[in-house]
């Protein structure tokens, strides 16, 4: 019963802290992104409320060039279209080489053709007749549409293509047009398209759950399809998204478990944009600008490709001079000390080190005389 | 140059009452084309009138794309593959055997105006280009066929897609054609059927992937016969003239219906 009552609290604590703006609906993109920075308090909270953190960056007069560019989308889906051309006629052929899917499995079902309401209760069914029935059920999956709950809100995630009948186990397909070039792919392209294909996963392991089956039945191996080299032509690899699932599901669950945090805060913070009929913020910048420095952000280079509040706490660690600035590597080197100018104070010897600093200022002071002897 | 004139104007005539007439009967596809054969003739007769010579450029093109409509090139392409397709598939073979001039864009709102012809007056076209049939007997997404096809080949089951495509694929390989278009066609399809390319990056042996094609289809044919009968069945004995050639309307569709 008192858990009831502690979990009613936490969503009202969380409508609060949004106000009256419309909820943001989560996407693929936006709950990978969440992995990417798992200690970032102010991030989790912002997610858990489901607040338009785009809109408020752009209120804050902190917009970030964001999302994708129209031509890069336009370029996905004509990839896309043609990996799935003719009955998916390019993806059998990669899943027959790489994987070794018989001859016969090559059914294929487009959840779309069932209208669009439709579309996630269409794609229960096929996959629970699958995972029952095993043989014949069915070997392609278009358009899918799953879900996933995020913090009580149910968020809905269009995978590219669910296979089947690969040893008996679901495999996500996940079409990106970025390309491989001689075997080798940009690290963090495949990272971000790792890691949104660990959202699918967890999405479709919690349906199987859901249906009473084996969620190991869905594969951690996701198919990443992408253009070979410097053609059109489509190459598909085998990528174990186990660790981007791990660290996700860890997200997920801090994001259900958010009391701890929603403790800290104080009990008027709210972070609402006061949105007027047209839907126009009228909340003044400095307020919001108050109320969101109150909770803490982790900021780190690569906030810049996975946030929209990225340029707000870029900002922010520069006028504190945080180590933050310098990327993750240096600041968990520099553990302890929080800023530049500490940093500095601590390798010239003009600041004595706190208790549990001298290690950290030992290695400085080193630093420092190695630095002085190479430029003399 | 008087002789020259009088025959542009009734021919300016003509189309005017084509266009009048393809908008009563509702067929946007034949208005459209109809429409540019008329501007182009009335740029021909502006230009014979003030004497100046009708540009170069517009000659080549004319005969060809006036013609024969983007109806008729789509029909021939689906008559050659002999299976319902995709409008992309559709272009790309209407390019490389009939020097087609259609591109997949101008294809979207065809199936619309075809059923609406239809709906206007029934059977008034020795052909109509319709949609191919789900499972559900609801038109499926971005597959065009004829409405001379018997039913079963007009649904598509489960295996349908694949069948349709080593289908497709071994109409294109018989055609032989030496046309590099035609060759690069063949290509992209021929690598996707297994022991169609003998691993080479030159053009494949058409023999070799009609051998290669039918072999894979004997493996799906017997399951995908009887599914597609069991769909013909279905779709006889539930649907009327127009759902049978364009599908069965689905819940969204009688919403969005109604919404209009």
């Amino acid at each position: 019963m008192s858990g009831l009552k502690r979990e009613g609290d936490h969503v009202h604590r969380l409508e609060a802290l949004r106000g009256i703006t419309p909820q943001q609906p989560h996407d693929a993109r936006a709950i990978a992104a969440l992995a990417a920075n798992p200690g970032c308090t102010r991030r989790a909270l912002m997610d858990g409320a489901g607040i338009d953190k785009d809109a408020a960056a752009r209120h804050l007069g902190f917009p970030a060039p964001f999302g994708q560019s129209p031509f890069a989308i336009t370029r996905g889906n004509m990839f896309e279209a043609l990996v799935k051309a003719d009955g998916c006629a390019e993806l059998l052929r990669m899943l027959r080489e790489l994987l070794g899917l018989p001859v016969a499995e090559v059914s294929y079902h487009d959840v779309e053709n069932v209208g669009a309401h439709l579309r996630h209760a269409h794609t229960r069914a096929l996959i629970d007749r699958a995972a029952r029935e095993g043989q014949d059920a069915g070997t392609l999956y278009d358009h899918p549409l799953l879900s996933l709950d995020i913090a009580g809100h149910t968020a809905y995630l269009e995978p590219d293509v669910v296979a089947f009948q690969l040893g008996g186990r679901f495999h996500i397909v996940e079409i990106k047009s970025f390309a491989v070039i001689d075997g080798q792919a940009d690290p963090s392209a495949v990272a971000a398209a790792a890691r949104q294909a660990a959202v699918y996963v967890l999405a479709l392991r919690n349906l199987l759950e859901e249906l009473g089956h084996d969620p190991l039945k869905v594969s951690h191996d996701v198919v990443l399809v992408c253009p070979e080299n410097f053609a059109n032509r489509p190459v598909a690899t085998l990528v174990d998204v186990r660790k981007q699932l791990a660290v996700l599901r860890r997200q997920l669950t801090r994001m259900t478990t958010l009391d701890r945090l929603l403790e800290e805060l104080p009990d008027d913070l709210s972070f609402d944009l006061r949105p007027d009929e047209d839907g126009r913020p009228t909340r003044p910048v400095a307020e919001l600008a108050d109320a969101l420095r109150r909770t803490t952000a982790r900021y780190a280079p690569d906030c810049l490709s996975a946030c929209d509040l990225c340029f707000f706490c870029r900002d922010e660690a520069r006028q504190e001079g945080a180590s933050d600035l310098l990327g993750r590597q240096v600041r968990d080197e520099l553990g302890g000390v929080a800023s530049v100018a500490e940093a500095l104070g601590l390798a010239d010897g003009t600041r004595d080190p706190a208790e549990g600093q001298e290690e950290i200022a030992r290695l400085l002071r080193n630093a420092e005389r190695l630095r002085r002897e190479c430029l003399n | 140059m008087s002789d020259r004139l009088d025959d542009l104007e009734r021919r300016i005539d003509e189309l005017r009452a084509g266009v009048r007439k393809a908008m009563r009967v509702r067929d946007g596809a034949t208005a459209r084309v109809l429409r540019a054969e008329l501007r182009s003739a009335e740029r021909a007769w502006d230009a014979l009138v003030s004497g100046e010579q009708p540009r170069a450029k517009e000659e080549p093109q004319a005969p060809r794309a006036g013609q024969v409509t983007v109806r008729e090139q789509v029909h021939q392409g689906l008559r050659l593959l002999g299976a319902a397709a995709q409008p992309r598939l559709i272009v790309a073979v209407s390019d490389a055997f009939f020097g087609g001039t259609i591109r997949s864009s101008r294809l979207t709102s065809l199936r619309r105006d075809e059923e609406r012809s239809f709906r206007s007056s029934p059977f008034g076209r020795p052909y109509y280009l319709c949609a191919a049939l789900t499972d559900r007997l609801s038109p499926a997404r971005g597959l065009l066929t004829l409405s001379t096809w018997p039913l079963e080949r007009r649904v598509v089951g489960p295996l349908s897609p694949r069948v349709d495509f080593l289908t497709c694929a071994i109409a294109i390989a018989e055609q032989e054609s030496q046309d590099e278009r035609a060759v690069r066609l063949l290509v992209r399809m021929a690598r996707n059927i297994p022991g169609a390319t003998d691993g080479s990056l030159g053009p494949p042996d058409p023999a070799r992937v009609v051998e290669a094609a039918r072999a894979e289809l004997r493996v799906h044919a017997e399951r995908d016969t009887r599914d597609r009968a069991e769909l013909a069945q279905r779709a006889v004995a539930q649907l009327g003239d127009a759902a049978r050639l364009f599908g069965a309307a689905t819940l969204s569709t009688i919403k969005k219906e109604k919404a209009e």
